[in-house]
């Protein structure tokens, strides 16, 4: 369905862009540094996926981002590709200093540790409708200046003014006229006109052979082109022609296709699923998401925290939110696959809202949704302060056995924390460093293992939750 | 057509006409183009009183010669002013340039108080009042004015009539 259209861009890219460089025009072309035909390999790649991010795709292609910015931009300029721009916490950022973050880009104004930045993420897309149209009008654009240098039809002389770059035609003409009467000033500044020639087929030297050779040699070499072109172009018209009659395939804006591609997901086997469709792209922090992430919450043990986590959530209530939160308003104590994520999503980092950010993107919940995930965040949250103040208790005497079994009876949120430590057995190394810091996931984890331990290990987690 | 009142009388008819032929005589207007001079009135329709003022209006057939350039139309012309980018020549009321590089490359513009274009043997001149055969390539219409751009680079068009040698 979407195969010929690809192909149709596949072929402009090789008729048109062939010899774009990303390079600016006043740098120099070195051999080594040149890189022509990087537009053809961009748009090869866009080809493959839907909607991209672009530090994304750069990574994936390996190019600078500032390369391939410049090379999009150029082709959003050519109208082949839309683009989208957006602000959200960035993805698997680290978490930096109160400090730093306060200092960072637009922040989002929120009083209190800041641990939140926003960025601004581009995302582009190829924009196949267009496209169709782009092509064809380029086409006959140049089979039209062709055929009209042929049949020196296109004589309407242009002007253009040096100064202000203001352009004319000879249909101006009478109004340009100068006081003195010997040339044409422009309108705006008043600089001495200059003629712009058309010309295609410039006349070289050898005028001396007298007009009517030198006009045989113009045709000669228009024809000339007008057939190449022809011939160069047949593959990229006959495209044209197969794709004329399908049906356009369409993504359409960012956070449609967002929703269709997540819900499809859901719909398809929860959140595995769902990975692969909006994985790409989204996931800019390696996070897996597959149970096994393993997560160490950084929870300062204020509830300011907590709350700034959860306006943090209500401020952003327009983003779509993680599966598992849907289903997690549904029921608290079953975990299937979904829930699992929970705790790792729940943490009070604002990394963790990022990688929960990340997922918000990979669905849409209703409203009534949300409100139902807040509840369960404040409540979760207020369990966890509990829960982390006894076992700030219990680490000081070796009864964290006890201590640690205690909570795990209390809610629901307890058993949804048992059984994933039961499933996670040897992800108890990362807990084992929650209580130094009074970490309230840790503590459901210092059931099964030892917690007197200091904390030495560092998994190797993809993404470091912890705090500085 | 408005009329004041104190053309009403017996020469009411006359008096309008007159007016009329005045009034319409010379202007442009973009669908029709020039209207050159009024052949024959068809019909005067009953007038119409103008609120406030004593003035009447009344509706006027009639029928005309126009002049109208169009794309492709072969036309004389005389000179008027050359330029070193072209000049420009008048072909009745509508005014046509011509460009300098619409004029045979072999005439070359020289400067003086007679600006002019040559032939490099000397043989053709285009200066002010000469006529010249133009073809119009391209025409502009506004609201109210015509202007055309002209060519004389094909066969047949050029200098017809050379007033030095006239």
């Amino acid at each position: 369905m979407i195969e010929p259209y690809n192909k149709l861009v596949k072929l402009a890219a090789r008729a048109f862009y062939d010899d774009l460089t990303s390079k600016g025009d006043n740098q120099p072309k070195t051999g080594r540094s040149d890189n022509r035909g990087i537009a053809v390999v961009v748009l090869d790649a866009l080809t493959r996926r839907q909607w991209v991010r672009e530090e994304d795709l750069a990574k994936d292609l390996k190019l600078h981002t500032k390369q391939l910015r410049r090379t999009l931009r150029f082709f959003e300029e050519e109208k082949i590709i839309t683009r989208d721009h957006r602000r959200e916490t960035a993805k698997g950022a680290k978490i930096y200093s109160a400090a730093v973050a306060a200092t960072a880009d637009a922040t989002t104004g929120k009083e209190g540790e800041e641990k939140v930045k926003l960025h601004t993420h581009s995302y582009c897309c190829l924009d196949y409708a267009q496209i169709y149209d782009v092509v064809r009008y380029r086409l006959h654009r140049m089979k039209h200046k062709l055929k009209d240098e042929l049949e020196n039809k296109n004589t309407i002389q242009q002007y253009i003014c040096p100064n202000c770059g203001k352009r004319y035609t000879a249909f101006d003409a009478p109004r340009l006229l100068s006081r003195n009467g010997e040339d044409f000033d422009c309108e705006s500044c008043d600089g001495k006109l200059d003629v712009e020639s058309d010309k295609l087929a410039a006349q070289e030297g050898g005028d001396g052979d007298g007009d009517e050779n030198a006009r045989r040699r113009r045709r000669e070499k228009l024809k000339d082109m007008l057939q190449k072109m022809e011939v160069q172009l047949k593959p990229l018209i006959d495209q044209l022609g197969r794709v004329k009659d399908l049906p356009v395939p369409e993504f359409g804006s960012l956070q449609a296709w967002e929703a269709r591609a997540s819900a499809a997901g859901r719909a398809a086997n929860g959140d595995n699923a769902g990975d692969s469709k909006s994985h790409l792209g989204y996931n800019g922090a390696p996070m897996p998401y597959s149970g096994d992430t393993k997560v160490v919450v950084d929870f300062n043990g204020t509830e300011g925290k907590g709350e700034g986590v959860k306006s943090e959530t209500d401020s952003t209530s327009l983003k779509v939110l993680p599966p598992w939160m849907i289903t997690s308003g549904m029921n608290l104590t079953k975990e299937q696959r979904g829930e699992v994520k929970q705790e790792t999503k729940m943490d009070g980092t604002s990394t963790s809202t990022a990688a929960q950010y990340t997922d918000e993107k990979k669905s849409t919940i209703g409203h009534d949704d949300k409100n139902i995930q807040d509840e369960y965040i404040k409540a979760y949250y207020a369990a966890l302060l509990k829960k982390q103040h006894e076992l700030e208790e219990a680490a000081k005497n070796p009864q964290d056995a006890n201590a640690a079994d205690d909570p795990s009876s209390s809610t629901s949120i307890r058993k949804v924390g048992d059984k994933y430590k039961r499933e996670e057995d040897d992800d108890g190394t990362e807990w084992e460093e929650a209580p130094a810091r009074g970490n309230g996931i840790g503590a459901y984890k210092v059931d099964l293992n030892v917690e007197a331990d200091a904390p030495a290990e560092d998994d190797e987690d993809d993404i470091d939750w912890e705090e500085g | 057509m408005q009329l004041h009142p104190r053309y009403f009388g017996r020469n009411l008819r006359d008096n309008l006409v007159s007016k009329l032929m005045k009034d319409v005589e010379g202007t442009c207007s973009g669908r029709h183009g020039f209207v050159v001079a009024v052949t024959g009135i068809e019909n005067i329709g009953k007038g119409l009183i103008r609120d406030g003022t004593g003035f009447v209006t009344f509706p006027v057939k009639y029928q005309c010669v126009v002049f109208r350039p169009f794309k492709g139309e072969i036309l004389e012309a005389v000179v008027t002013m050359v330029n070193k980018m072209g000049f420009f020549a008048e072909a009745g009321p509508v005014q046509i340039f011509v460009s300098n590089h619409l004029i045979p490359d072999d005439m070359e513009f020289q400067s003086g108080d007679m600006p002019n274009y040559t032939t490099s043997d000397g043989s053709v001149k285009i200066q002010k009042d000469s006529e010249v055969r133009l073809k119009i390539i391209g025409t502009r219409v506004d609201a109210t004015e015509i202007f055309c751009i002209g060519t004389i680079k094909d066969d047949f068009l050029g200098v017809i009539n050379d007033p030095t040698t006239v």
